[in-house]
């Protein structure tokens, strides 16, 4: 299990194993900024300040170039946790709680 | 001489295994044909050989066919295709699995369109002889054929110009910025007598917002949608209906992140349909009819 500690607002999450970092917000009442949830569009792109990840399914290169990868660049939607991580939501994009109810019981301030 | 429908869209996928599920499985189209890294397929009341292609690699649109009435028209379309100004290729018989000759050209857009008269003709899985309504066997969705398409591109007035003049289309409906100031934003055209056969909104050139199937009525795209939650397909908007073409719709995606529509209903259009305008401030209506209000992803997630 991979603690995900998630920037700016030190929102701390439990990520089950195989889980996409997207689907661990979604599952405890957080989202942020999404669209396909498939890795075909990169809306959902944040940076990956701590710790690894590898996709879930193949991102294709247009969408997410190397270099941007090797910038620390990552999908929320595709990316899993290898380690615990810390990812740091962009300026344009912001961590929102769909769900007071859910996200009080399952995450926490770093 | 006419163009009578989508005939097939070509798009990319990133995991021809994963896309095969998608659009075989859950969405219940029919594998006619595969290749090391692609796909053919088509719905159950198409009689034509394919409508979907799908290729290894990267995501979006490579293509869109539209089939025209007469073999004369290709040659007649490549002539108002030139003077209109657009270049414009032939393509062989044998450039396309089981499409004959036809012309190719790159919209304003940047999209590739070709125009076809010969495909392969299978039929449908009914038949053509005392059919039955259904074919018992049909998975997931069914969706018994392709329905039209909707692109993204900068010069939305060159879209609207190319395809009413050198192809005869009609508009059915229209988004302006201001009756005062009247800017184009999205035209929805068509050739047959649905309410569309192809769409194209402003935005980056040679994107792909969706691809749409029909459903036979709004019982059906309910039923689609609980598919949709059996089989884990990621949901961007619906069940609901179009305030544009009337239809009612569920929008999602593919594995690779190409958005595709199931599609029903809307009104049936003449050459003599009377336009309809939308004004950018009533587009939440316009586009999601019961929400009144767009998604962050309506003119954002594209392919």
């Amino acid at each position: 299990m991979a603690t995900i500690v998630l920037l700016p607002d030190e929102v701390v999450l439990d990520g089950r194993p195989g889980e996409a970092v997207l689907d661990t917000l979604r599952r405890t009442g957080w989202t942020h900024r999404f669209g396909c949830r498939r890795g075909g569009c990169g809306v959902c792109k944040v940076d990956l300040v701590e710790g690894s990840t590898h996709d879930a399914a193949l991102v294709s290169d247009a969408v997410l170039p190397p270099e941007e990868r090797a910038e620390g660049v990552r999908l929320s939607c595709r990316a899993v946790p290898d380690t615990d991580v810390v990812i740091r939501l962009r300026a344009d994009d912001s961590l929102r709680c769909t769900s007071p109810w859910l996200a009080g019981a399952s995450s926490r301030r770093g | 001489m006419a163009i009578m429908r989508l005939g097939y869209v070509h798009v990319r996928v990133t995991d021809i295994g994963a896309a095969r599920s998608h659009y075989s499985d859950t969405l219940g189209l029919k594998v006619m044909a595969e290749e090391p890294d692609k796909l053919y397929l088509k719905g159950w009341d198409e009689y034509d050989h394919h409508s979907v292609v799908l290729e290894e690699g990267g995501v979006g649109a490579v293509k869109f066919g539209y089939k025209v009435a007469k073999a004369g028209d290709l040659d007649q379309y490549e002539k108002a295709l030139t003077q209109f100004g657009v270049s414009v290729e032939r393509m062989s018989t044998g450039d396309n699995l089981a499409v004959g000759d036809g012309i190719r050209f790159t919209s304003p857009t940047e999209h590739v369109f070709e125009l076809y008269h010969e495909i392969e003709y299978v039929g449908t899985e009914t038949g053509a002889l005392n059919p039955e309504a259904w074919p018992r066997d049909v998975r997931g969705v069914g969706a018994p054929r392709i329905d039209h398409a909707l692109i993204t591109g900068d010069d939305v007035d060159a879209m609207e110009k190319l395809f009413t003049e050198c192809f005869d289309w009609n508009i059915s409906e229209r988004v302006i910025t201001d009756p005062a100031d009247p800017q184009l934003l999205a035209t929805w055209m068509f050739c047959g007598q649905t309410a569309h056969d192809l769409a194209v909104l402003k935005g980056p050139n040679g994107k792909l917002h969706h691809f749409a199937f029909w459903l036979e009525d709004w019982n059906a795209v309910l039923k689609a949608g609980d598919i949709f939650a059996m089989d884990d397909v990621s949901v961007d908007v619906g069940p609901t209906r179009h305030g544009i073409t009337r239809g009612t719709t569920i929008y999602f995606f593919d594995p690779a992140g190409n958005r595709n529509e199931v599609f029903s209903g809307g009104y049936l259009t003449n050459p003599d349909f009377p336009t309809i305008t939308w004004t950018a401030d009533q587009l939440g209506k316009g586009v999601f009819y019961i929400q009144r209000e767009l998604n962050e992803r309506f003119t954002s997630v594209l392919t």
